[in-house]
This record gives C-alpha cells, structure tokens and sequence, in this order.
C-alpha cells in the first residue's frame, strides 16, 4: 500500500515536470530550433526579394494569374490588329502564334482548380483592384509547366524575328506583351546545394572566415592572458574593491553598439584623441592609419573587444581564483614551492573548468561578432575587417538574397557548433552541473 | 592569497581603473564641448572653456532619442517579465522534480543559448513581415526569446539548486501540495535569484542589435543601440550628439552597476564556477 502511494506520488511529480517545462520547450522549439531549420531550407533555394519571380520559395511551376491576365487578353487584341494591316505572308505567322496563344489558354483553364481563381483575378482586375498573393498564385504540374515555358518563348522568339525584318507596325507593343506574359510563369527555384558550392569556392567567404578566425583567436588569447593578470592581482583584500568591479562591469553592461560609436571617435583620423595618443607616442605614422588601413583596422577592432570583455574574463577568472582555499597556498608555501610553482600546480589545475567556461563563452561571442564591426568599420576598408556574420547580413538584407544569405547563416551555425562541441569534450558533463549528472 | 596590498599595488589599481574609464570620460568631456571645438586642434584639449548643454538639446529636438529610449525601454521590459516567468517554472522543475530528460532538456537549452543570431533571422523576418509585425514593438520582443529564454532558464537553474531541499520534504510532510510549495516556500526564497536573473536578462536585451536593425527600421520604433549606432550627420558625423547621447544611456547603467554589482557578478560566474 505503502508503495502504490510513493510510485503515484512520482507518477504526479513526474508530469508536474514535464507541465512545467513545456511552455518553454515549446517557445525555444518555435522561436528558436524552427528557424534554423527553416534557414537551412531557404538556403536550397534561389531566393531573391526583390526578384518578383524569385520572392517566395517554390518547389513546383506557379503561374501569376494577375500578370498573365494584364498580358494575355492584350496581347490577343494587338495580334487582332496587326494581322487587320499587316502582308499575308506575315499574317499566317501571326495567326499561327495567336491560335498558339489561345490553345495555351483553353488547356489552362481545363487544368482542374484553375477556372475559380482565373475568373475571381480576372473580376479583380477588371475592377482596378490588385488581388492576394494566396488567390493570383496557382499550381501547374511541371510537365505543363516546361510547355507554358516553351510556347510563350517561341511566341517572343518570333515577334521579335519578325520585328528585326521590319514586318510589324506595332512592334514594341507586340514584344512587350509577350515578354511580360514569359514573366508571368514562376519556375521552382531549389536550386539543391548550388549556393554552398558557390559561397565555398568564393574568395570572399574564405577572406571573412578568415578575418573571423584572426579577430577571434588574437582578441579572445589577449583578454585571457590580461583577464588572468588582473584577476590574480586583484584577488586580495583591498580598499575600494567595490569600486574597482563596478567600474569594470560598466564596459561590459554598455551596449557594444554604443561602446563602438564611442571608439569610432576615439579612433577618428582628425579628431580622435586615441590616434593622436598612439601617431604621437609612434606606434602609428599618422593618425588616419588606423581607420584606414587593413591592418589598422583590424588592431583597431580587436582593441576596442579586448577594452570591452577583458574585465569580464577577469571577473569569471576571479570567482573560479575564490574557489581555491588558501590553505593550499600556505601547505605548498611551507614546502617551499616558487609563486610560478604554486600558479602550475595548484592554481591552473583547480581553475581549469572556470578557464574553459569563459573561453568557450568569449570564443562563441567574438566568432558571432556582428555590431561592434559594423558600427566601427562597416567590414572595410576594402572587406578587410568583413566577418562571416557581417557577409552573411549584406547578402541578405543589402542584396536581398535570402538563399545565398542563409547558405552563410548556415556555414555561420556548423562553425559555432564545431567551436563547442570541441570544447564541450574538454569540459565534459561539468557545464551541466552537478545535479543532472548521474 | 590573502595578502595586504601595498602602494605598487593601489598605483596600479588608479592605472588599471583610468584605461577602463577613459573612453568615458573622453565622451563625457566631449558631450559639453561646443560644436566648434570638436574638431580641429581643440578636440584635443581636455577642458573646454565654454561648456555648454547644445549636444543634449539637439539629440532630443532633432533626433528622435526619446523615442528611442521609450522603445528600448519597452521591448527590454517586456522581455524580460515575460521570459523569466515562463522560465521560472521550467527551471523549477529542472531543478527540483524528478523526471526523464532533465540533461537533455538543459543540453537543449545550452545549445539554444549559442546559436548565432544570425542563423535564426531570415526566417524570423520573413515570419515578422508576412504577419505584418516589422517596426513594432512585439517584433523585438518575440525575437528576442531566442537569447532570453535560454539564458533565464540557466541562470535559474543555478539558483533553484542552492535552495535547501529539506525545506520542501518538510512542506511535503505537513500535506503541502507541490504547486502550493512552489508558490510558499521555494518562490520567496528565490527572489533574489529571481532578481539578479531580470537585472541580466534586461541588460542583454536592452543591448541587443542585430534584430533592432532589421525588423525596425522605422526611425520611430528603433531602439537605443541602433539609433545611436546610426546616427548620420548630412556632412560630418555628430560627434558631439553622438557624445551626449552615449552619456544619456551611460549614466543609468552606471547607477545600476553600482547598485546591483553583487548581484550581477553572481549571476555572471554562476554558470562558470562550481561550489
């Protein structure tokens, strides 16, 4: 009885649980796991915003009703007209195009879920209204697809032939009406893994992954080796220790973006008081060198990272050094052991796991570097400073090439999943704590 | 190493101290500089000699900052209410109940937590427009879950762990049922991880950028970050609105730190260092 009581008990726990934790999973499930997903996907895609026949994705034919519409009905009339004026031998090739063109229409609509929005688009417009993208968008099987492709190809192909002999008076009409009502077909545009083959054997990736692989490996081994000095020096009681950590929290709380702006001034070929500092005490020719050569631009950008995080690796440096018991120091001390001594032996193995948190944590961060790059250097001069988020933006948000820009975003994902699994192996089970491991 | 500090120790404390703080200062004594002496050989003098509020004037009359400022203030207000709440019971329940796939649960979150941006922000923008919510306030907010949820559920986590379990054995043995102790007995104690989890969560996404920048685009529903990371002068940059603007935002966290340092550096090496 005893028992039955305790396995219901953990029964109830059990779903209490998983109740509990099911609002979350699911926001992280549909915010945040969905739409790599989906960015993997866009990225087989030849998407394209400003493309009106590349805006969405497409793995079938769709025709646009509408621009099929404002171009077919006309078309017919302009044939009308040219064949009432035009030498006979002109007009059996104009009458053969049109019974072309008629033919293509009469299949259409027999196609099966056609007619209804064909007549609804065609209401539409004939009132001057624009219709939905859900109702002028329609299907067609690819087969019928190719065939729509190929007739109204060959319908322009021989208006204009028949333009460049001079045969048509109202050529330019002619052809425009037909190559809008080419438009007016959307092929699929999966395009498999053709932007992945593209981006990697492209100069430009290669020159922003490595630009990411310099700033993150030189910023992130400055702020440890500077943030592991100031955390060994100010592990000690001292006057004004509250002072000091607030003061070093401000540059991490401020927003990069703001704390970018700043350094921009600073930095600012006539004006900046870092690059009269820096010309003045000669580490730099003049002052503009450091906006504007490739190599400046980069010191620049990794300082400005190093000023912002080193006091916060200090700060985890700091609270993995308090964990240490001083009576360790004192036994070694006693046993005559130098201060480096003491540092290999008994500092560095206990605060190992502290170490590699705080590596993978900054190394994570400054391989996603975005604002702090944009803000001061926008990637230049000449893509010098460009990283791989960076590109990844221009390409979708600048070009408005959605596919391209995710295959990056996506390059962007399997490196930052490379970068901790590594670490997570070296760390182990320990970043989950001590709770979940059993 | 409990040792005394000495005087080499306190010069290189005011050093290490000024290098942190120059940038601000810098900024703070450029911010009530008169136009003219941005540029040219008075950019470089420390004190001006006409000190005067134009900057602070302009970034408020020409620029929208107080717009800036409100939008910031609600799409990090917003998020950070409504992500600890949610997280609050996900992270109690990872924390203290026995169940199948805790370690999963918190890899997954983990894993979540180190995603770029980047990856995640064609799909959310398309998803944002198509439903009409770019240049919007909720347009931030939903977004912004991706870092907030993940990092609130951790940082909980941490805190639910160091409460007693004792104290719910004994709520149990007096017939407590579990919601009812989670609301009497584990929730107050947790307040203050509760607490320095908001404080972290708000400052992240009060900071955020990447997201700002493509979903508001409007000059009206920008936010701090952006706004001042795009301020354009028609000629020359505003240096100086650009200095009074910094200061504006500078001066509240500073007031913040100060305040809740303790509680912000707990929260920072709580996921890093084990007790």
């Amino acid at each position: 009885m005893a028992k039955k009581t305790l396995n219901d008990s953990l029964k109830k726990e059990r779903r209490l649980g998983y109740l509990l934790v099911a609002p979350s999973l699911i926001l992280i499930l549909a915010i945040a796991i969905w739409p790599v997903i989906q960015s993997f996907y866009f990225s087989l895609f030849d998407y394209q915003l400003n493309d009106p026949q590349k805006s969405s994705i497409h793995l079938d034919y769709n025709l646009d009703l509408e621009r099929y519409l404002n171009n077919q009905p006309f078309l017919l009339t302009a044939l009308d007209n040219e064949i009432e004026v035009a030498p006979p031998e002109v007009d059996e090739v104009l009458e053969d195009i049109k019974s072309n063109v008629v033919s293509y229409d009469d299949q259409l609509l027999e196609k099966e879920g056609i007619e209804e929005p064909y007549n609804e688009v065609n209401e539409i417009l004939f009132n001057f209204e624009v219709p939905s993208e859900e109702l002028k968008l329609v299907t067609i099987d690819s087969s019928f697809g190719e065939d729509f492709e190929q007739t109204f190809e060959q319908v322009e192909e021989r208006l204009v032939e028949l333009e460049s002999e001079d045969a048509l008076q109202n050529a330019d009409r002619l052809t425009g009406l037909a190559s809008g009502l080419n438009e007016s077909i959307i092929r699929p545009n999966f395009i498999g893994v053709s932007h992945y083959a593209n981006n990697l054997t492209d100069v430009r990736l290669w020159r922003s992954l490595g630009n990411t692989f310099v700033f993150t490996f030189v910023s992130v081994g400055f702020e440890l080796v500077l943030g592991m000095a100031i955390a060994l020096l100010i592990n000690k009681a001292f006057f004004g220790r509250g002072l000091v950590r607030a003061s070093i929290l401000i540059p991490w709380a401020i927003p990069t973006a703001v704390s970018a702006m700043m350094w921009k001034y600073l930095y600012d070929g006539q004006n900046g008081i870092i690059a009269k500092f820096f010309a003045e005490i000669g580490i730099i020719e003049n002052m503009s060198v450091l906006l504007t050569t490739p190599v400046g631009a980069m010191a620049s950008v990794i300082l400005t990272d190093v000023w912002k995080t080193t006091p916060y690796m200090a700060l985890l440096l700091l609270a993995g050094l308090q964990t240490i018991p001083s009576s360790l120091y004192e036994a070694a001390s006693i046993d005559g052991a130098s201060k480096w001594k003491q540092f290999i032996n008994i500092t560095l193995p206990l605060i190992k796991s502290s170490i590699l948190v705080a590596l993978l944590f900054r190394t994570l961060d400054a391989f996603r570097v975005f604002d702090l790059i944009y803000v001061l250097t926008g990637g230049g001069p000449a893509n010098s400073t460009e990283v791989i988020s960076l590109l990844a933006y221009k390409v979708m948000f600048q070009q408005t090439n959605f596919g391209e820009g995710s295959a990056l975003a996506v390059i962007v994902f399997i490196c930052v999943a490379i970068i901790s699994s590594i670490y997570i192996k070296f760390l182990g089970s320990d970043l989950l704590g001590d709770g979940v491991k059993k | 190493m409990q040792k005394k500090a000495g005087v080499g120790f306190y010069v290189f404390l005011v050093i290490f101290v000024f290098v942190i703080m120059f940038p601000f200062l810098w900024i703070l004594l450029s911010s009530v500089k008169p136009l003219s002496e941005l540029f040219g050989d008075q950019a470089f003098t420390w004190f001006t000699s006409n000190p005067t509020i134009q900057s602070y004037i302009s970034v408020f009359t020409i620029r929208p900052f107080h717009l800036y400022l409100w939008n910031s203030l609600v799409v990090a207000t917003v998020t950070t209410v409504y992500t600890v709440f949610v997280a609050a019971f996900a992270a109690y329940a990872i924390a203290r109940l026995r169940f199948r796939g805790k370690a999963i649960i918190l890899g997954v979150v983990l894993s979540v937590s180190m995603f770029p941006q980047i990856a995640t922000i064609s799909p959310i923008y398309i998803f944002l427009r198509n439903i009409g919510l770019t240049n919007s306030h909720l347009g931030l907010i939903i977004p912004y879950t991706t870092f907030a949820l993940p990092l609130s559920i951790w940082l909980l986590v941490t805190f639910f762990r160091k409460i007693p379990f004792d104290l719910e054995e004994s709520a149990k043995m007096d017939g407590a049922s579990m919601m009812q102790t989670y609301f009497r007995i584990i929730l107050p104690l947790a307040v203050p991880g509760i607490f320095t989890t908001a404080i972290l969560v708000f400052i992240a996404a009060w900071n955020e950028f990447l997201f700002a920048l493509v979903i508001n685009t409007a000059e009206d529903y920008k936010t701090v970050p952006v706004g001042i990371g795009m301020f354009q002068g028609q000629y020359t940059i505003p240096w100086g609105e650009i200095s009074a603007a910094t200061v504006i935002v500078t001066i509240p966290l500073v007031i913040m730190v100060l305040l809740f340092q303790r509680r912000i550096v707990s929260g920072l090496t709580s996921g890093a260092v084990k007790e």
